[in-house]
């Protein structure tokens, strides 16, 4: 399931107290789903009784985010048959590794960000991801290669 | 270390095993490097445990007071063993056949004699433009086929990536994961009669009406803007169609538009080296009678079971029970079944003999043909003495 | 006990290989069928149910998973011991089964090869 802002948004006291730092209730949920805030900063969300039901709901709902890498990369190893789509249209790998996942072997290079390690694929090298970092772009060309949905990211 | 995969005709070559992890190989490949010491057979003769020896000497005694004896399986040993499977039959006098009599063997028959232009998966890497999925689920058949040889990698003349440089066809008469990777740049056709779509095609071509034809005066636009296209067929185009001839005349008349090559997409490793060793033999490549002298279909092995012409067969590496309907299968019971596997299989577990065998390309070197007919060499990682060679060597001496 | 027990309904039933189940050791095999969510939902099957599957006077139990790979009015059976029982060479890859929902555990695999030893 994909995470979406409104739906955080609409679990979160909409008070805009801006305790947590944040100018609106609303920037505190982007902020969450890029994870540079935490559930916990929402100080009423923990405080307020009448807060717990929603807060156990976004507690539930933001678990994946733990789950996920830092670039909001999921696997789900019990999908991939460790085809090594993803490993091979990597734009990062087409690039770094020209001999290796360029032309459909495995990795040649030590740091990659995908490898298929014991028949599945795992992620290696996140850093080198395109959608790592303050200059990030929302590549997609893992996920939308993986028939099964083994590789997902947060936004979807 | 790095290892062939033995695991299905992709071949890959780039597997490593580094501190007890396995690198690169796909799920299948996986589970035949990590557990290939799991479910091993047993010599057995008649359910009870015995020595090798004394299960080849049953063998070779089975054999000899067989009157219509076959020689059935040999998909997955190593051209060296199925070179002398061959020799065995024909010293027996014997049936031999693979399970292409029922997979690909006619279209790989049509490529052998030349009907169709064929090219090698490494051609299709630096070259293919159009690339066409026939009844065909690579996704879980042959795992890493588009990632390694067809739609994913740069080639050499392909160097921009799958979106702009390649355009993917995939027909199939459900929604398969192949089907789900065709989106930009790509067709998915699904069929219920695969004969209306090359019915289609015909038509397109001579500029008349069909089912089709919107599909396919695209992907015939498509081919033209390429010099090097490909079809890879798999067992739905075989079970899709009736009359596999009409596919070779198919593939012949595309060539009149653009260079379409056609490679066989079949699963087994060394299926293609079967048919290549008994083609190069007898001029067939595969449900041969020694005894006549020619090729059949009365002469395939699921036909010979059904109309009970055998009364003993040697099975080397393959597993009926798991992969033959039923009626077929059941009849296994009727004649004395002689089992060569490297696991106790279901086959195995029923049958007058088995003799344990190691598994080629991890126990056992020798050369496997790719499902594009590329030959390659596998180096084992350990040597087992016994062997497919060894027992059908011990066979031969024994009768 | 629900009313979907005594539909029987018809299915399109596809045989392809299925790389997520093991098989090489040749040791196991998961008695299992992919459904179409649209043809589960129609037909009252609800995942992990326990659905009879009979095709060519023979029946066997799997259970039921979903997948949008499947084909639309019916499933995918793995090639495996469970689809070469049902199929023969008339519809080897492709053949028509009748479905419906069934009580108890799916078939154990060692009651085929049961039917193997005379």
């Amino acid at each position: 399931m994909a995470l979406n802002p409104m739906d955080i948004y609409k679990l979160l006291p909409k008070t805009n107290c801006k305790k947590c730092g944040e100018a609106t209730c609303m920037s505190f949920a982007f902020k969450l789903l890029n994870r540079e805030k935490r559930l916990e900063d929402c100080k009423p969300l923990y405080e307020d009784k009448k807060y717990e039901r929603q807060r156990k709901k976004l507690e539930e709902m933001l678990k994946p985010l733990e789950e996920a890498t830092e670039t909001g990369l999921i696997v789900n190893e019990d999908l991939c048959v460790g085809c090594g789509n993803c490993v091979v249209v990597c734009p990062v790998h087409v690039e770094k590794d020209p001999k290796g996942a360029a032309v459909g072997n495995g990795p040649t290079i030590d740091d990659p960000i995908l490898r298929v390690e014991d028949g599945v694929v795992k992620v290696i090298n996140m850093q080198a991801c395109r959608r790592y970092g303050k200059n990030r772009v929302l590549c997609v060309v893992c996920r939308e290669n993986c028939p099964t949905d083994a590789i997902r990211f947060l936004e979807g | 270390m790095i290892m062939i995969c033995p695991g299905c005709s992709c071949l890959c070559d780039d597997i490593t095993i580094k501190d007890g992890k396995i690198f690169n190989a796909c799920r299948r490949g996986e589970e035949i490097f990590g557990r290939y010491k799991e479910n091993r057979a047993r010599a057995m003769v008649d359910g009870k445990e015995v020595d090798v020896d004394a299960a080849i000497g049953k063998a070779v005694e089975i054999l000899k007071e067989a009157k219509n004896p076959a020689i059935y399986g040999l998909d997955t040993t190593v051209v060296e063993a199925q070179k002398l499977a061959v020799e065995l039959a024909e010293k027996l006098n014997a049936y031999i056949d693979d399970n292409s009599s029922f997979c690909l063997g006619e279209l790989v028959e049509a490529v052998l004699k030349k009907e169709m232009p064929t090219a090698t998966l490494d051609d299709v890497r630096d070259n293919a433009y159009v690339i066409i999925y026939w009844g065909s689920n690579p996704f879980h058949s042959l795992p890493r086929h588009m990632s390694r040889y067809s739609y994913y990698p740069r080639g050499a003349k392909r160097p921009r990536g799958y979106d702009e440089d390649r355009y993917l066809v995939v027909v199939d008469v459900r929604k398969s994961e192949t089907a789900v990777l065709a989106k930009k740049n790509a067709k998915f056709i699904q069929v219920d009669d695969d004969a209306e779509l090359v019915d289609s095609f015909f038509k397109a071509m001579d500029g008349k009406a069909a089912k089709y034809a919107q599909d396919v005066g695209i992907i015939l636009n498509e081919m033209k803007k390429a010099d090097f296209n490909v079809i890879f067929g798999g067992l739905g185009l075989k079970y899709g169609l009736k009359d596999l001839k009409m596919f070779v005349e198919l593939v012949k008349k595309l060539n009149e538009v653009a260079p379409v090559y056609f490679i066989p997409a079949g699963f087994h490793a060394n299926m293609r080296g079967f048919n290549e060793t008994l083609f190069e033999k007898t001029g067939y490549v595969n449900k041969y009678s020694f005894r006549d002298g020619s090729s059949d279909d009365s002469f395939a092995f699921t036909e010979l079971l059904m109309n009970e012409k055998i009364d003993a067969a040697l099975i080397v590496g393959t597993d009926p029970i798991y992969s033959l309907p039923h009626d077929v299968s059941a009849k296994l019971g009727k004649i004395k079944t002689i089992v060569v596997d490297p696991r106790m299989s279901f086959t195995a577990r029923v049958a007058d003999v088995v003799i344990p065998s190691a598994i080629s390309g991890i126990e056992m070197s020798g050369t496997m043909v790719r499902s594009d007919g590329v030959r390659i060499k596998l180096e084992a990682i350990e040597e087992r003495e016994v062997n497919d060679i060894h027992i059908l060597k011990k066979i031969m001496e024994g009768l | 006990m629900r009313f979907s027990k005594f539909l029987k309904v018809e299915a399109d039933i596809v045989v392809a290989r299925y790389s997520l189940l093991m098989v090489e050791t040749k040791s196991s095999v998961e008695p299992v069928i992919f459904l179409h969510p649209e043809f589960a939902k129609k037909s009252g099957v609800k995942e992990g149910d326990v659905v009879e599957v009979e095709a060519n006077g023979r029946t066997v139990k799997l259970k039921a998973k979903l997948s949008e790979n499947a084909p639309e009015n019916g499933g995918i059976i793995p090639n495996g011991i469970f689809a070469s029982y049902l199929t023969n060479f008339e519809g080897f890859k492709r053949f028509k089964a009748n479905i419906e929902v069934a009580e108890g555990e799916p078939t154990d695999v060692e009651e085929i090869i049961k039917s193997f030893k005379s």
